[in-house]
């Protein structure tokens, strides 16, 4: 069984503090954390791996600079971690990324299961595995708690009205996995040392290569970095409830690729 | 010179310090007040492999190296200083003295367990006539065939109480005292004539085992004398050299963390209308504590880099544990002062912190013998011998 997992970086907040009155952020330390709930995400692909000895693999949501968090991934318990390299995708959002993605994905092939965390701590979206689903044509469980292979399925707890829920599907599916519902393992620290020291340990992988002629165009654009952004007044939905989610949904269709 | 540590030691940080934090530093008040040792965070560092951090990973260990013994150490002397005690003798010394005399079948046997954490170390020199005078002790060990016969007592031994395995340096040739009459032992505390007699009750480090052994004919084999026979003496020096440079490290993490605690009081409290950060008293403490910090924190890496790269240290190393205590004293003692009556509220871990760190001008030779090392070794290098 092939299990890749979905991990990325985030700013460690403890290294910033944000000055409302001066409209900035001031940077004293960077140093970078694994997404939380993309931690969740990798426990919970290693629990799968420790009752099914699936193979884990490692993508990341961006191309990064540096493949820490991917060693960090692989210090703890994954077998292969492959970083994505190309300039022109550097600063590419979720709705590229999962073309980008779901084109490594493709190469992976045979992948039974996709895990990455449900939201991002900088940003709190939770775009990235809805959109990888979409571009892969696979069944998606959304908010998991935690997971579980059933058979050919896979078994998804997740937070319902009232309580926990159960939920299954058969299998290739992605799952995304919420912040806290599970604490990341610690490395093995031979592991750990032997990870870091071998420099080929990364594979990379050149999305030039991966995509080719058909790269998958951004979907936000970028207009600056001011603090707080400026603000733009939106189209405004009349009617009933059904009648505002409807027109709500096909306005987000138009910019859907 | 590129003073960056390599990226396998700052992960190795990254997860020590994330690994105190949530293991740690909840129980460290609480194995205070209960007077007991860690046993489940010393499981746990021993999963994780961190009991041998600094071995070599063909005898189970990380292969981190020293300087990965020095971020282990630190890393856990931000949070409390019994586990830092406990880590410290089973690697530092109790462990050490088998990794660097030990045989290959000797290392294969007790330093693989120790390094992966199935068994625990300790280090057994201190006798009641023999603290500093290391060379004053009188635990006797007679030949009898292929053994060995131990009788005698240790005392202020850490980890005493509940090792697995003992290092004991005895008196093998009365006649010739420490140079050629002493032979250490690996021990190991199942065997018959092993007893622990007493557990101290101690002010500070109250996280950790300090006990008192009793060795009754205690038969130990021959396979078992580690090194050569009367050279124990200087085996068991080798080894708390290398302990030596680690606690001067641990004291590094304890003064950063009075540090933090200074600043991050100073910062928030407020009298006479401003916070006290805007004192100039407070300024200058802070500023004194930070740079002594600094200071150390380059002694303590330089000294581990030289033990990597197979320098001479001992000189340096007794530095680091001088320095080292003297700076985390200074640094609590700082960070009450600045807390004031707060800091004596066993609400917060400064009045712990406080207690434990007296401790380090004491142990693994007292600090009135480091300079002792150190002049030594200053004048020998200028032709001159001098006799303590």
């Amino acid at each position: 069984m092939r299990v890749v997992l979905i991990v990325g970086r985030v700013l460690d907040p403890q290294g910033f503090v944000v000055k409302a009155k001066a409209g900035r952020i001031f940077v004293n330390q960077e140093t970078y954390l694994m997404q939380p709930a993309d931690r969740c995400a990798l426990e919970a692909a290693l629990r799968i791996k420790d009752g099914t000895e699936a193979e884990v693999v490692v993508l990341p949501r961006r191309v990064l600079e540096d493949d820490d968090v991917l060693r960090r991934a692989l210090a703890v318990g994954g077998d292969r971690a492959v970083a994505l390299t190309g300039e022109q995708f550097a600063e590419a959002d979720d709705g590229a990324m999962a073309g980008v993605l779901a084109a490594a994905v493709g190469r992976l092939e045979p992948v039974d299961l996709l895990l990455t965390g449900a939201t991002t701590l900088d940003t709190g979206q939770g775009q990235l595995g809805v959109r990888l689903a979409e571009a892969l044509g696979w069944p998606q469980i959304v908010g998991g708690w935690d997971v579980g292979i059933v058979d050919q399925n896979v078994e998804v707890v997740c937070r319902g009205e009232g309580g926990y829920v159960t939920c299954r599907v058969g299998l290739p599916a992605v799952v995304t996995v919420v912040p806290g519902a599970l604490k990341l393992r610690y490395a093995d620290g031979m592991r750990l040392i032997n990870v870091y020291r071998d420099e080929g340990v990364v594979e990379r992988w050149d999305v030039d290569d991966l995509v080719g002629e058909d790269a998958p165009a951004a979907l936000l654009e970028n207009r600056g970095r001011e603090f707080p952004p400026e603000r733009e007044r939106g189209d405004r939905a009349a009617g009933n409830v059904t009648e505002m989610a409807q027109a709500a949904a096909d306005a987000l269709r138009q910019w859907v690729r | 010179m590129d003073f960056t540590f390599a990226p396998e030691h700052v992960a190795l940080r990254r997860m020590i310090r994330e690994f105190a934090q949530a293991e740690v530093v909840p129980l460290a008040m609480e194995i205070d007040r209960e007077h007991r040792v860690p046993q489940e965070t010393m499981r746990k560092l021993g999963e994780m492999g961190l009991l041998g951090v600094c071995f070599p990973q063909e005898y189970g260990g990380m292969g981190a190296g020293e300087i990965g013994y020095c971020i282990l150490m630190e890393e856990l002397g931000r949070v409390c200083t019994s586990t830092t005690t406990n880590v410290g003798a089973h690697i530092g010394i109790g462990a050490m003295v088998i990794y660097l005399d030990g045989n290959e079948e000797q290392k294969k046997r007790y330093l693989t367990p120790l390094a992966r954490g199935e068994k625990i170390a300790a280090f057994g020199l201190t006798e009641p006539n023999a603290g500093s005078d290391a060379a004053a002790i009188r635990t006797r060990a007679v030949r009898e065939g292929d053994s060995w016969i131990l009788d005698g007592g240790k005392v202020f031994i850490t980890n005493g109480g509940y090792a697995d395995i003992i290092t004991v340096m005895a008196v093998t040739d009365p006649a010739l005292g420490a140079r050629g009459g002493v032979t250490a032992f690996i021990v190991e505390t199942d065997w018959e004539g092993f007893q622990v007699a007493r557990e101290e009750d101690k002010m500070g480090i109250r996280g950790t085992s300090t006990a008192e052994l009793v060795f009754e004919e205690l038969r130990v084999p021959q396979e078992n004398v580690l090194g050569k026979v009367g050279e124990g003496f200087v085996s068991f020096m080798k080894s708390l050299d290398m302990g030596r440079l680690t606690l001067g490290a641990a004291c590094l993490g304890g003064a950063q963390a009075s540090l933090e605690w200074a600043v991050r009081w100073a910062g928030t409290r407020k009298q006479f209308g401003a916070e006290l950060a805007h004192k100039q008293s407070i300024q200058w403490m802070i500023a004194n504590v930070a740079t002594e910090v600094e200071a150390l924190r380059s002694l303590v890496y330089r000294v581990g880099w030289m033990v990597d790269m197979g320098q001479p240290f001992t000189q340096l190393a007794a530095m680091c544990k001088l320095y080292g205590s003297e700076v985390a004293s200074r640094a609590v003692d700082t960070a009450l002062q600045i807390h004031g009556g707060l800091g004596l509220s066993r609400d917060f871990p400064l009045e712990l912190a406080f207690r434990d760190a007296r401790i380090a001008e004491i142990f693994e030779g007292t600090n009135e013998v480091q300079r002792i090392v150190i002049a030594s070794n200053i004048f020998r290098e200028r032709g001159v011998r001098i006799r303590p």
